[in-house]
């Protein structure tokens, strides 16, 4: 590739702007603007590109839906609900917050598509619960609802894969069923590393809930707890796309609120309306802005030329998925995780396909890397947001997080190189794959 | 509620916020209204998806001309954090003058696409495409707009976000 070729001086300015702290979203369409220019190609190309990729990509539109969907359940009283059942489950251990803690956001991940939702929504009550009577450091609850948060886009539903299905065609439905158990074995290494540290650091145990309180804290938390059921129900049952089950949870977290727990306001719908469409119009702008140059990227033939260069490799599947692993986990410390998924994984996907990995254990190894990188310093972005919620300073909570992040990278390490962890559930359920 | 003229800028902005409410609510519902058709009603509805699409282009590039600051928006701000307020003003310039010149080169052949879109029309809804797809045009234009007023703010030495109310 030549130096001054219109390709590489397109990306030059891309990451000069970006850089500049241009948002990535009109860096990424400027970039794709002077390629056209230099390539003396027609400039409307990149408007075309973008509205027609908007305007026809049906998936794309769960992600609004799913933003709103958790923004209407952070607004209601179901995440208090939700704690206070797994409270009276795992809290009579040693512990038990710690514990509380990886439960809800098992629970809430079923809900929610956004880590950075189920942190800000349950974490902002975890935190205050945590160090609540000096319980537990401020920084280790704040390390370990950041890590507790990344769960939630691995179990279903998720936006992140919503993003990989839309980059690569993979199915949402199989995509989803996949990143169950990856979830899970997650949500078990944190639990270890907790209970580990619960008997070095002698953490505290809650009050044990009386037995014949528990049917009552479970049914008034049932209608939250029964959310994931309903809505992964409708997916699998084949009773809506994934993209309508997006509205269904918002209208399911609309009536638990509003007519069952009568806990929102109109005043809080809108302020939830408002907040949402902010934040799927900052989401969209980036999808937008790589939507123009990824066509860029398919005029030049990078991915082929990819394949082409790493085949002349030959590399196995598994030195390949180590090779992406180590390159998107260096990535995610410098770039937030939405650019990645829509402009570095595109052009690894035929390579991967080429080589025999399958498409939606490659993409549930992509999002579960991706999600590491949110809690990975210095610059991992759920450090921030639990900086700010929880007040430490953020060095704190690096060390604190540190002993979850490796529990997490070795899960990751499993799941790369034994793919029937994620391929069991989508097979079950007749991926041919 | 007597109406306060000084504050216009307010005005116009807690509309533009609650026209960018309205289109995530009725995107909401449409595809509410879509599911319950096909089951209760057993009828398929071509027109809730379409208005759900050209709403979403229109919810993304609306609110980023008209709502979302650029703050807000998703950027790569390391370095731009790390720096002091003059070589702040140098970068907002930079940045500003480049997009400037990009979006500005590339919109009368943008004009022209839109404008000829005229000959297409959605399926259900019969929407012209033009009309569609005008909101672009009018989201290059405010992005010019805004970062003309960014780089002349950064010339004459206000440090970019210093009065953001």
């Amino acid at each position: 590739m030549a130096l001054a070729s219109p390709f590489s001086l397109s990306i030059v300015a891309i990451t000069l702007l970006a850089l500049l702290g241009l948002p990535i979203g009109h860096s990424m369409i400027a970039g794709s603007i002077l390629y056209l220019l230099l390539a003396n190609l027609d400039m409307a190309t990149a408007a075309e590109q973008m509205l027609n990729g908007m305007y026809s990509n049906y998936i794309i539109l769960a992600v609004p839906l799913f933003i709103l969907a958790a923004e209407l359940m952070n607004i209601g009283s179901m995440t208090e609900r939700l704690l206070r059942f797994c409270n009276a489950v795992v809290g009579r251990f040693r512990g038990g917050l710690a514990q509380v803690n990886i439960l809800q956001s098992i629970i809430f991940a079923g809900m929610s598509g956004s880590a950075i939702a189920d942190a800000v929504g349950t974490g902002k009550m975890m935190q205050s619960m945590m160090t609540a009577g000096g319980k537990y450091r401020a920084s280790y609850a704040a390390a370990l609802t950041a890590a507790t948060a990344v769960i939630g886009p691995i179990i279903p539903p998720s936006i992140p894969m919503i993003l990989y299905a839309l980059v690569s065609d993979a199915s949402i439905g199989f995509l989803f069923l996949g990143g169950v158990v990856p979830g899970l074995l997650m949500a078990l290494s944190q639990m270890a590393i907790v209970a580990i540290g619960a008997r070095r650091e002698n953490f505290p145990v809650e009050p044990p809930t009386r037995l014949r309180l528990l049917p009552g804290i479970t049914w008034r938390a049932l209608p939250t707890l029964m959310m994931p059921v309903v809505l992964l129900g409708c997916i699998y049952s084949g009773v809506t796309t994934p993209t309508e089950a997006a509205a269904i949870a918002g209208a399911y977290a609309l009536v638990v609120s509003c007519v069952i727990y009568r806990s929102v306001g109109l005043r809080d719908l809108y302020r939830s309306l408002l907040a949402s469409a902010r934040t799927s119009a900052g989401v969209g702008m980036l999808i937008a802005g790589a939507m123009a140059f990824n066509y860029v990227v398919t005029v030049e033939n990078i991915p082929a030329d990819v394949k082409v260069l790493l085949t002349q490799w030959e590399l196995s599947p598994v030195t390949f998925l180590i090779l992406v692993n180590v390159l998107l986990l260096l990535l995610g410390c410098l770039l937030e995780g939405t650019t990645i998924l829509l402009v570095i994984v595109p052009v690894l996907v035929p390579t991967a396909q080429a080589l025999g990995i399958d498409i939606v254990h490659f993409g549930v190894v992509v999002v579960v890397n991706i999600m590491l990188g949110l809690i990975t310093p210095p610059f991992g972005l759920l450090l921030f947001v639990m900086t700010r919620i929880a007040e430490v300073p953020i060095r704190d909570i690096v060390r604190d997080v540190v002993p979850f992040l490796a529990a997490m990278v070795a899960a990751l390490g499993l799941i790369t190189f034994v793919p029937e962890l994620v391929l069991f559930l989508p097979r079950l359920l007749g991926y041919e794959g | 509620m007597a109406f306060d003229f000084s504050d216009w800028r307010g005005f116009l902005r807690r509309r533009a916020e609650n026209a960018l409410a309205a289109m995530l609510a009725t995107m909401f519902v449409a595809f509410l209204l879509q599911i319950s058709f096909r089951y209760l009603l057993g009828l398929s509805t071509g027109w809730t998806n379409e208005l759900s699409s050209v709403l979403w282009v229109w919810l993304v590039l609306f609110g980023a001309a008209f709502v979302v600051r650029e703050e807000e928006e998703i950027r790569f701000d390391l370095v731009y954090a790390a720096v002091g307020a003059g070589p702040r003003r140098v970068m907002a310039l930079l940045a500003a003058l480049a997009l400037i010149v990009l979006y500005g080169i590339s919109l009368p052949a943008t004009w022209d696409y839109v404008t000829f879109m005229k000959v297409e029309s959605t399926a259900y809804l019969g929407i012209r495409f033009d009309w569609l797809f005008s909101i672009y045009l009018a989201f290059v234009v405010a992005i010019l707009l805004r970062y003309l007023w960014v780089a002349w703010r950064a010339l004459r030495g206000v440090p970019p976000g210093a009065d953001r109310s």
